[in-house]
């Protein structure tokens, strides 16, 4: 029996952690006990944006790393987190899920890094929650005091946006002071949060998500496992995609039915508004083909690649609902 | 071996090297990376210490490095830098002399009124460290300087730091909130009652302090006319429009807690130069001091950052939590093992780190007692800050101790401490068996 | 000279906390007055914390500022006090080098992988790495110099100067209650 370590940053509470506990009970129930999951939670062993290092010295044997702290090291995941028009969590956490198990030269770019990829999250889909104004067009946001994360962040600095820099778990406050007149996030998060109290309106963007997140794994502590215990752990990372997929999509309605009953207006961002945002997305997406190929990858194949799979997973979706409702 | 058994060991061995006045952060960082070396060496089953270098190395440096490398601290050197200037230039003088005027007949009233300096400050700051650093910079030497005993002058603000993290906002309340899933600002409500129970006790206790020994308060002797008193007022303004400008600008939606602090300081070297008490000499010299305290005082944080990583890797935490799981303790037996383990654990970790290390266990326990989560919150914070002023390892001892400098030692800090805590203890009592204190405020609202 | 380096390495420290209270300063003035901003002001600041707290670490050596807990020890005669200040300084010594190794090897990793931080400017990994390695470093080499110091003092008889908080502070009033 061998116990692996797990370092996670984030609490043992949430969609997230119950998917991360789902893959660590997978994992032991595949191997029939001889491999057992130890999660250290809460950055006890390393902070997020240490993770990657922590992972590859073998501080823990797994652990979650979040792509938007290492741009460079990353480069290939952040293909998750851009702006592309894919708001659907389950759809694109398999098309990331089947870019990063199936691309030689992704495995061999983290094999440098002394990584191996074994499964991924998503934060879901992106939207925008605001205090004594709302976001009906891309022009609103004009002039407006908004937090925000990753390229959607860029995005609203270039629409006009101040952008305010503060964590989620200051973005009550923010807005609640009136510091803050939007806040980037997702549904579970705000209800989570209770951001209902001092939100007045929620736009739903569906526009993108931030989902280069996932569990990678020590090359050595890899290597040094039986083809079959490999295989469990990487089954098992498969599966994490169907677990926090379902989870999510319940957290996320029932988070927008609370805000509703809370009086908060929920408005569907119109489609030709949500276009206007994709475009000015698309330097961004430009952006990071260079950094790609600047990393020795093919940037523009992959994105192609991984548009192909996005629309696959949606086509399935679509014709088979999902896994869960199956 | 067994990670626990390690894990205790490493307990003792801190306890000894302190015994021998090895450094503080020393101690921590060295038994922290022994520690981790072991573990990682023997993990195997065999010993292998090439295998241990890489992730040792790795985890003392990303441990250290990101308790430093970070935005949300960079209000304890802002804060220890706006104690200096605020000396040098004359603020915080000339706040003591209209305190000490006004109060002339409360015995001990100038210890008193900074307590409650600290009650208020701890409702910008959301840290106990910054509440402490800040306030024992400005504290601690004045009460020196009007001869009260040193053990008051420093005890008194050691203490009355702990306030930070009870009182709103509190960067320990949002990460129980995260790990609990209950609401922060529900959380943020039910520490108010609790935090001015606490600071009530300290009061309390510096009456009784003063009043068995009036000596370690020297009273105010000289003849008070109410024009003294309405001038001494007049010369503490710019204190007062520091504090206001602190808490208009965070509740008034301008910055945040974190800004406030580099806000707070441009304005003071402002008044100081407008007023003529400020030289750029002075600001030098105490920008010196604020760099060399500030960085003893990160390297004790950061040192502590790696022991706990290290004890998470023992797995001695689980163990703990688990061992009072299975012995299915009625609810009262139960409350009283988790206020020792929070207890104990204080001694030698930091608020953080107990909670990361124990709130995945010790949260379903509790919740399959059945007991309120805010409430369990407030004592779980209550407990976690008495933590910081007990010894050997009491973060908020050695903020003072690095801040007072040769003028007191450690010990008589720690043992200014005791008739705090003993008080404490009693308000500990009261906010465990009165969920009520807790919970009024929050459910009324 | 080593001296002088302490000196110049505490004074960058203060342009470092004068430079970032002013990045935040400006930036609050900004959002307040046009609704402006500094771009990727979080990320300057955490690497100016790091310029900050580390680079002072030789002089707070120096000034023996590290806080020591000494009821035990301040009870023994003043020589085996000495000794254990030296071995407080060993112990140092030894807590400092896997840091030390560490942080070479982050500088290192941090300037030829080019790594950055994610925002506007895209700023690089590499400046709070190796600051970081030069504190520690000069931290390490006087900590080195004050325990051959501090041996020397004692086999020629003498006392080495303690912490910031000595026995002779202790004893200087008379009040141990
Ligand atoms: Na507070
Ligand atoms: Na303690």
């Amino acid at each position: 029996q061998t116990t692996l370590i797990l370092g996670e940053a984030g609490p043992n509470r949430g969609a997230r952690a119950v998917a991360t506990q789902a893959f660590a009970d997978d994992v032991t129930a595949r191997t029939n006990g001889d491999l057992q999951i130890d999660i250290q939670w809460g950055g006890a062993l390393f902070k997020a944006d240490a993770a990657l290092q922590g992972v590859s010295d073998g501080v823990a044997d797994l652990g979650t790393i979040i792509g938007v702290y290492f741009p460079q090291e990353m480069v290939a995941y952040g293909i998750a987190d851009l702006p592309l028009q894919n708001a659907d969590a389950w759809v694109g956490m398999r098309a990331t899920d089947a870019l990063m198990r199936t691309d030689p030269s992704i495995a061999a770019n983290l094999a440098d890094q002394d990584l191996v990829y074994l499964g991924t999250f998503t934060t879901s889909a992106v939207n925008i929650g605001c205090k004594d104004t709302a976001i009906r067009t891309a022009e609103d946001i004009e002039g407006l005091k908004v937090r925000g994360v990753g390229a959607y962040g860029k995005v609203f600095n270039d629409l006009g946006a101040n952008m305010v820099a503060m964590s989620i778990y200051d973005a009550y406050q923010g807005l609640d002071t009136g510091l803050l007149d939007c806040s980037q996030g997702y549904s579970y998060a705000v209800a989570a949060l209770k951001q209902q109290e001092v939100m007045t309106s929620y736009t739903l963007m569906d526009w993108g998500q931030v989902g280069a997140l996932g569990i990678f794994m020590n090359k050595f502590a890899y290597d040094a496992l039986s083809p079959e215990h490999q295989q469990a752990l990487n089954d098992a990372g498969v599966g994490m995609a169907d677990t926090l997929g379902r989870l999510i999509n319940a957290d996320n309605d029932a988070a927008v039915q609370t805000m509703q009953e809370a009086g908060v207006e929920v408005i569907t961002l119109d489609a030709a508004e949500r276009d206007k945002l994709v475009a000015r997305g698309a330097p961004y997406i430009d952006t990071w083909i260079e950094q790609a190929n600047a990393a020795g990858l093919d940037g523009a194949g992959m994105l192609d690649r991984y548009r192909t799979l996005l629309a696959e997973f949606t086509a399935e979706r679509d014709a088979q609902g999902y896994p869960w409702d199956r | 071996m067994d990670g626990s058994i390690i894990g205790i060991c490493a307990f003792a061995a801190v306890i000894g090297l302190l015994a021998i006045r090895v450094p503080i952060a020393f101690a921590l960082a060295a038994i922290g990376t022994i520690g981790t070396f072991v573990i990682f060496a023997t993990r195997t089953g065999a010993f292998t210490p090439d295998r241990a270098v890489r992730p040792t190395t790795s985890l003392v440096f990303s441990n250290s490095f990101d308790l430093i490398h970070s935005y949300d601290l960079s209000m304890i050197p802002l804060f220890i830098a706006l104690g200096h200037i605020a000396y040098r230039a004359d603020i915080t003088t000339r706040i003591y002399d209209a305190a000490r005027v006004w109060l002339a007949r409360v015995p001990g009233g100038v210890a008193m009124a900074s307590v409650v300096g600290c009650g208020g400050f701890s409702a910008i700051t959301g840290s106990s460290i910054a509440c402490a650093s800040t306030m024992g910079r400005i504290c601690s030497p004045e009460m020196l300087r009007m001869g009260y005993d040193k053990s008051l002058a420093t005890a008194s603000v050691a203490a009355g730091g702990t306030l930070g993290s009870l009182i709103p906002p509190s960067v320990l309340f949002i990460i129980y909130g995260i790990f609990t899933e209950t609401s922060i600002s529900s959380l943020f409500l039910a520490g108010i009652l609790p935090g001015i129970l606490s600071l009530l006790g300290f009061l309390l206790t510096i009456f009784i302090w003063v009043k068995r020994k009036p000596s370690a308060a020297p009273a105010f002797t000289g003849v008070i006319t109410g024009r003294d008193k309405w001038l001494a007022a007049v010369g503490a303004w710019p204190a007062l429009a520091l504090f206001g400008l602190i808490v208009g600008g965070i509740y008034g939606g301008f910055f945040t807690a974190t800004e406030a602090a580099a806000i707070c300081v441009a304005a003071a070297i402002l008044i100081g130069f407008a007023q003529r008490k400020l030289t750029l000499t002075d600001l030098w010299e105490s920008l010196r001091e604020t760099c060399i305290q500030t960085s003893a005082i990160f390297l004790i944080a950061a040192a502590a950052k790696i022991f706990v990583a290290f004890i998470a890797l023992t797995g001695v935490a689980p163990v703990i939590v688990n061992g009072v799981s299975d012995a299915q303790l009625s609810p009262v037996v139960l409350l009283a093992a988790i206020a020792l383990i929070y207890l104990v654990l204080g001694m030698f970790l930091d608020p953080i780190g107990i909670m990361v290390l124990t709130l995945p266990l010790m949260v379903p326990l509790v919740e399959s007692y059945g007991f309120n989560l805010i409430w369990f919150g407030v004592v779980v914070i209550k407990l976690l800050e008495i933590g910081l002023i007990t010894p050997p390892v009491g973060l908020n001892v050695f903020v003072i101790s690095n801040v007072v400098g040769k003028a007191v030692p450690i010990d008589r800090i720690f043992s200014g401490i005791t008739r705090f805590l003993a008080i404490d203890v009693l308000v500990l009592i009261l906010i465990m068996s009165f969920p009520i204190i807790s919970l009024l405020i929050p459910n009324s609202l | 000279m080593l001296h002088r380096i302490e000196r110049l390495l505490l004074d960058l420290a203060c342009c470092a906390v004068v430079a970032l209270g002013a990045l935040i300063t400006i930036s609050v003035a900004l959002r307040v007055t046009v609704n402006g901003g500094i771009p990727d002001t979080i990320v300057m600041v955490r690497e100016l914390m790091v310029m900050a707290i580390v680079l002072p670490l030789a002089a707070a050596t120096t000034a023996r500022a590290h806080i020591v807990v000494e009821f035990l020890s301040n009870r023994m005669p003043l020589r085996t006090q000495g000794w254990l200040v030296v071995a407080g300084g060993v112990m140092g010594l030894l807590a400092l080098s896997p840091l030390l190794y560490a942080g070479w090897n982050e500088a290192a990793h941090a300037i030829t992988g080019g790594s950055y931080y994610f925002g506007q400017l895209n700023l690089p990994k590499w400046p709070g790495r190796v600051l970081f390695l030069i504190g520690m470093s000069f931290c390490w080499l006087r900590l080195l110099l004050l325990v051959i110091g501090d041996v020397r003092t004692l086999r020629s008889g003498g006392v080495p100067q303690m912490s910031q908080t000595t026995t002779s502070s202790f004893t200087e009033d008379g009040d141990k209650s």
